[in-house]
C-alpha cells in the first residue's frame, strides 16, 4: 500500500506543474494590462511602465515564473497586486468557506445518492424505482443556478425561513448556528445535481452486483437479505461508486462556484472572479493550484479506499 | 421492551432534529432585530483598496468619503441642487490670489486623526509630499499617478504657520479645488503617523482619516464595516455602524433587499424597480448625476470625417425611447457632453431630436445611400447589451450595420484608453465629473488617446481655447457661459453622441431614513438613521 502511495503521491506533482504553467500562460495571454486597472484611465504611458517594472511584469514570462516557484517553494504565495495584502491571507478564509460549502453538498449528495440508489435498486421496476429514476433526472438536468433562485423564491422570500445571501447575519452575533443557516440553501442546490448522478450510479451497480451468480449462489444456500447485501452486493458495488463520488467533488466545486454567486457566499470562486477580472495573476495562480490540489488529493484518496476494498488494483 | 426502547430512542433522535432544525430554521427578523443603527448597503462590486490616494472608481469613494476629508469638500447632504456646493472641510476658509495662483488654506483647529494624531499644517504638508513630491521620502509613486489631475498643476507648497498652508500653482485654474474632489485619485487628508507606522502601502489595509465615520474592519469580498467617529469634529453621523456589502448578482442584491438582510442597494435591476416601490421599497434618484453615457465615433475613420455622417447617427438614436423602455424611472435622454451634475449644465438644450428619416437623408447626401458597416466596442457590464442593441436597431433603420464587438472589462478599459483602431467605428463609456473641466479630459486635442481620454480623437481648437479660457476665468457665471460654448460647439461638430443620464437609482428599504441622492457619484452617510 505505502509503494502504491507514493507512486500516486509522485504523479501529482507534474499535474500541478502543469497546472501552474498553464494558468500562468493563460494570465499572460489574455488581453487586458492589470497596470490600467492598477493606475487608473488618467495615468501617462511613463507611469504604467513604471509600475510594471516595480511589480515585475516587464521580464520575460518564464523568468516571471521561474520566480514565482521560487517563491512558492519557499512557502511564500507572494502579494495580491491588486488589492496589496498577502496571498495566503486571502486565500485561505475562502477556501475554508468553499470547502465547508463543498464539504456539506458533498455529505448531501452522498446521503441522498446512496439512500435512494440503493432504494431504487432494491425496489427494482416498483413505481418507487420509476420515481426515484425520473426525479433524479430531472433533478441531474436542472442548472444550479436556476435551481438556487428557485429556493430561495420559496424557502426565503415566501416562506422568509432562511436568508438568501452570505455566511452570516451581518449585523448580528454570528456563529455556528446562524453559519448553519446560511448553509442550507446554498448546499442544497450545490448537492441535488450530484446526487441526482450518484443515485443513478448506485442504482445500476447495485443492480449489476446482484445479477453476479455469486449472488444468486448466496442467496439459494439460504444467507440472510443483511448479510448478503453487505457482503455480496455493496461491497462489490463500492469501487465504481466511490470512484463516481470522488470526481463528483470537481462537480461540486464547480456547482458550488455557481452558489456562490446566486448566494453571494464568500468562497474561492468570486475570489477567483474577482482576481481574474483585475488580472491578479498571483491571486488567481495560488487559487487555481489549490482546487487543483485538492481535487487531485480527494481522488487520490478515493483510490485508496478503492485498493483497500479490492487489492487487485493495488497490484495494477 | 427492547423494540419499545428503540421506539423510545428513534423518537428522541427524531424530535431532536426536529428542533435542531427549528433552531436553525427559524423567522429571518428574529436576529436582526439587535441591528438598530447599523446600516447594510448592498454593493454592486467589491471595491479597490482603501487609500483616497491610490484609487479609483465611484464604488470606493463611497466609502472613502465615510473616512477621509479634503480641505475643502462637496456637500452632499443637499439632493435638489443644481451641483454639489464647495464648502469648507478641514480648512476653515481659503483664500485665492488676484493671480489665481496662490490657495491660502486656514486650517480647522481642535480636529484629530482616528488614532489620535493632530491635524495641522505639518500633516496637510506631508500629504502633499506623499502624492506630489519626488523628493520627498514619503513620496508615493502610485498615489501621484492617481492624482495626476490635480497635481499636474503645483509648483510649490509652503507652511506658513501650524494652521496655515499657501499652495502656489503653475497657472491659473479655478476648478482646481473641484479637480481634486473626482473620481481619480483625491487629496483627501490621511494620518501621517498611519502612513509611518504601516507604509505606504499598508495604509490600505489600516485606513485613518479625519472623517465622521472611522474603519472597523474589512473582510476582503464579505463585508466593510465602518462605525461612527465619536470626536467628529462636524455634526456627528447618526448611525452606530454602517456595513457595506459586495453583492455583485443583480438578482441576489434585490433578494437581500426584500428578505431584509441589506437596507439599500445601488444599481437594481431596471426590470424589478416597479415591483419593490409597489412592495413598499423606496426608489431614490438624483436629477443632478455628474455623468453621462456616451458614444465616441472614430474621426480617423474615413467615414465619420464627414460632420453629416456624425451628425446623422446623433440623429438617428432614440434617446427617449431608450430612457422610457430601457432605464424605466432611472434615466433621462442627454442631448450634450456637459454632465447634469455640473454648474454649466443647461438643462434647455437639445443637440439633435429624433429624426430618422432626416438622418437617412444626411446620410445619402453624404454618399452613403446605402448606408455602411461600423464595428461597435461595448464592455461586458452586468446590465447586458440592452442599451447598444436599441442603438443598433436605430442606426439598422437608417442603414447603418452595426457589428458589436464586446469585451470582459479590463480588456474593454486598455482598447477605449488606448484609442480606437482603424477597424473600430464607435465605443462607449459612462463618465463625468461634477467639474465642467472634464470636457477638457475627454474632448481636447491634446487628450487624444493613449496619452489621454479622448477615444474617438475629436479635436476642434476653437473648442481647447474655450476651455483653456474657462479654466482662468474667475467669474463662474463667465466661466459657465464659455463650457456652454464649447459644448455646443462639440455637439454642432457631432464629435460624440451623447444619450442617457442615469439618475443614480438605490434602493431603500422604507426602515431607511434621511438618505440623499446628491449631485455626486458617493454620498454623505452622516445623515442617514436605521429604525
Amino acid at each position: 500500500m505505502r509503494g502504491f502511495l507514493v507512486r500516486r503521491l509522485a504523479a501529482l506533482v507534474p499535474v500541478l506543474v502543469g497546472v501552474s504553467i498553464v494558468i500562468f500562460l493563460l494570465m499572460h495571454l489574455a488581453p487586458g494590462d492589470v497596470t490600467t486597472v492598477l493606475l487608473g484611465p488618467q495615468a501617462t504611458e511613463a507611469d504604467r511602465v513604471a509600475l510594471r517594472r516595480t511589480l515585475g511584469l516587464d521580464r520575460p514570462v518564464p523568468v516571471q515564473y521561474a520566480r514565482w516557484v521560487a517563491r512558492v517553494a519557499e512557502g511564500d504565495l507572494g502579494t495580491s497586486i491588486a488589492t496589496s495584502r498577502p496571498v495566503a491571507t486571502l486565500i485561505l478564509p475562502r477556501f475554508l468557506n468553499t470547502a465547508l460549502l463543498t464539504a456539506t453538498s458533498l455529505a448531501l449528495a452522498v446521503m441522498i445518492g446512496y439512500g435512494a440508489g440503493l432504494l431504487a435498486a432494491l425496489r427494482h421496476r416498483s413505481v418507487l424505482d420509476r420515481v426515484l429514476t425520473g426525479f433524479t433526472l430531472l433533478l441531474g438536468s436542472t442548472p444550479p443556478f436556476w435551481l438556487g433562485l428557485v429556493l430561495v423564491l420559496f424557502f426565503a422570500l415566501r416562506l422568509h425561513w432562511l436568508p438568501v445571501s452570505g455566511m452570516t447575519d451581518m449585523a448580528g452575533e454570528g456563529g455556528a448556528l446562524d453559519v448553519a443557516r446560511h448553509l442550507v440553501l446554498p448546499t442544497v442546490t450545490t448537492a441535488l445535481g450530484p446526487a441526482a448522478i450518484i443515485t443513478r450510479l448506485v442504482r445500476s451497480s447495485v443492480l449489476e452486483a446482484m445479477g453476479r451468480p455469486h449472488v444468486r449462489v448466496a442467496r439459494a444456500k439460504g444467507l440472510g437479505r443483511g448479510a448478503l447485501l453487505w457482503r455480496h452486493v455493496i461491497l462489490n458495488a463500492l469501487p465504481p461508486i466511490m470512484t463516481i463520488t470522488g470526481l463528483q467533488l470537481g462537480y461540486l466545486l464547480g456547482g458550488a462556484l455557481f452558489s456562490e454567486v446566486v448566494f453571494a457566499w464568500p468562497g474561492l470562486g468570486s475570489l477567483l472572479y474577482d482576481s481574474i477580472t483585475a488580472r491578479d495573476t498571483p491571486v488567481v495562480q495560488a487559487a487555481t493550484l489549490l482546487i487543483a490540489l485538492l481535487f487531485v488529493m480527494v481522488n487520490i484518496l478515493v483510490d485508496l479506499v478503492n485498493a483497500a476494498l479490492d487489492p487487485r488494483l493495488k497490484e495494477s | 421492551m427492547k423494540r419499545m426502547g428503540h421506539r423510545t430512542a428513534g423518537s428522541l433522535l427524531i424530535r431532536a432534529a426536529i428542533a435542531a432544525a427549528l433552531a436553525v430554521i427559524q423567522p429571518v427578523s428574529t436576529l436582526r432585530a439587535q441591528a438598530a443603527g447599523t446600516l447594510i448597503w448592498g454593493m454592486p462590486s467589491e471595491t479597490d483598496i482603501l487609500d483616497p490616494h491610490a484609487t479609483g472608481g465611484w464604488t470606493t469613494y463611497q466609502i472613502t468619503y465615510q473616512i477621509f476629508e479634503g480641505l475643502a469638500k462637496e456637500d452632499l447632504t443637499k439632493g435638489d441642487v443644481p451641483t454639489p456646493p464647495l464648502v469648507p472641510g478641514l480648512a476653515t476658509a481659503w483664500e485665492i490670489s488676484p493671480d489665481g495662483l496662490q490657495y491660502t488654506f486656514k486650517l480647522r483647529p481642535g480636529v484629530s486623526f482616528h488614532d489620535g494624531t493632530p491635524f495641522d499644517a505639518a500633516a496637510v504638508k506631508f500629504n502633499f509630499e506623499r502624492f506630489w513630491d519626488k523628493s520627498s521620502p514619503d513620496f508615493y509613486p502610485k498615489a501621484a499617478s492617481f492624482v495626476v489631475a490635480y497635481t499636474k498643476w503645483i509648483k510649490g507648497i509652503e507652511v506658513l504657520d501650524p494652521m496655515a498652508v499657501r499652495i502656489t500653482l503653475t497657472a491659473p485654474n479655478y476648478q482646481w479645488l473641484r479637480q481634486g474632489l473626482q473620481s481619480y485619485g483625491q487629496p483627501l487628508m490621511v494620518s501621517p503617523t498611519a502612513v509611518k507606522k504601516y507604509g505606504n502601502e499598508g495604509l490600505a489595509l489600516h485606513p485613518v482619516g479625519t472623517g465622521p465615520f472611522r474603519f472597523v474592519e474589512r473582510q476582503q469580498g464579505v463585508r466593510t464595516v465602518l462605525e461612527r467617529n465619536p470626536d467628529y469634529w462636524g455634526q456627528k453621523a447618526k448611525l452606530d455602524r454602517v456595513i457595506f456589502r459586495p453583492l455583485q448578482d443583480p438578482a441576489t442584491r434585490i433578494n437581500a433587499l426584500s428578505n431584509g438582510e441589506v437596507h439599500m442597494i445601488s444599481t437594481p435591476p431596471w426590470d424589478e424597480i416597479q415591483g419593490m416601490i409597489d412592495d413598499g421599497f423606496k426608489l431614490s434618484t438624483s436629477p443632478n448625476v455628474p455623468y453621462i453615457n456616451y458614444l465616441y465615433l472614430n474621426l480617423k475613420q474615413d467615414v465619420f470625417k464627414d460632420v453629416r455622417v456624425r451628425r446623422a447617427v446623433n440623429m438617428a438614436i432614440d434617446r427617449e425611447g431608450i430612457s422610457r423602455e430601457i432605464y424605466k424611472k432611472t434615466g433621462r435622454p442627454e442631448f450634450g457632453l456637459l454632465s447634469p451634475g455640473t454648474d454649466a449644465y443647461d438643462p434647455s438644450f437639445r443637440s439633435y431630436k429624433y429624426d430618422p428619416d432626416a438622418a437617412k437623408k444626411l446620410l445619402a447626401e453624404a454618399g452613403y445611400p446605402n448606408g455602411f458597416k461600423v464595428v461597435f466596442e461595448i464592455p461586458q457590464v452586468g446590465t447586458g447589451e440592452l442599451v447598444e442593441s436599441w442603438i443598433q436597431r436605430d442606426l439598422k433603420k437608417i442603414g447603418i450595420d452595426v457589428e458589436l464587438r464586446k469585451f470582459e472589462w479590463v480588456t474593454y478599459m486598455g482598447r477605449w484608453a488606448g484609442g480606437m483602431g482603424q477597424d473600430v467605428g464607435m465605443n462607449e463609456i459612462g463618465w463625468g465629473m461634477s467639474t465642467p473641466a472634464w470636457i477638457g479630459i475627454v474632448a481636447r486635442c491634446d487628450t487624444m488617446a493613449p496619452d489621454g481620454q479622448n477615444s474617438g480623437y475629436y479635436c476642434n481648437k476653437e473648442v481647447d481655447a474655450l476651455l483653456s479660457q474657462a479654466l482662468v476665468t474667475p467669474d463662474p457665471a463667465a466661466a459657465k457661459a464659455l463650457y456652454q460654448k464649447a459644448n455646443r460647439l462639440i455637439l454642432d461638430d457631432a464629435g460624440y453622441v451623447p444619450v442617457v443620464d442615469d439618475l443614480q437609482p438605490v434602493m431603500l428599504s422604507p426602515k431607511v431614513h434621511g438618505f440623499v441622492n446628491p449631485p455626486e457619484d458617493w454620498f454623505d452617510l452622516s445623515t442617514v438613521s436605521v429604525d
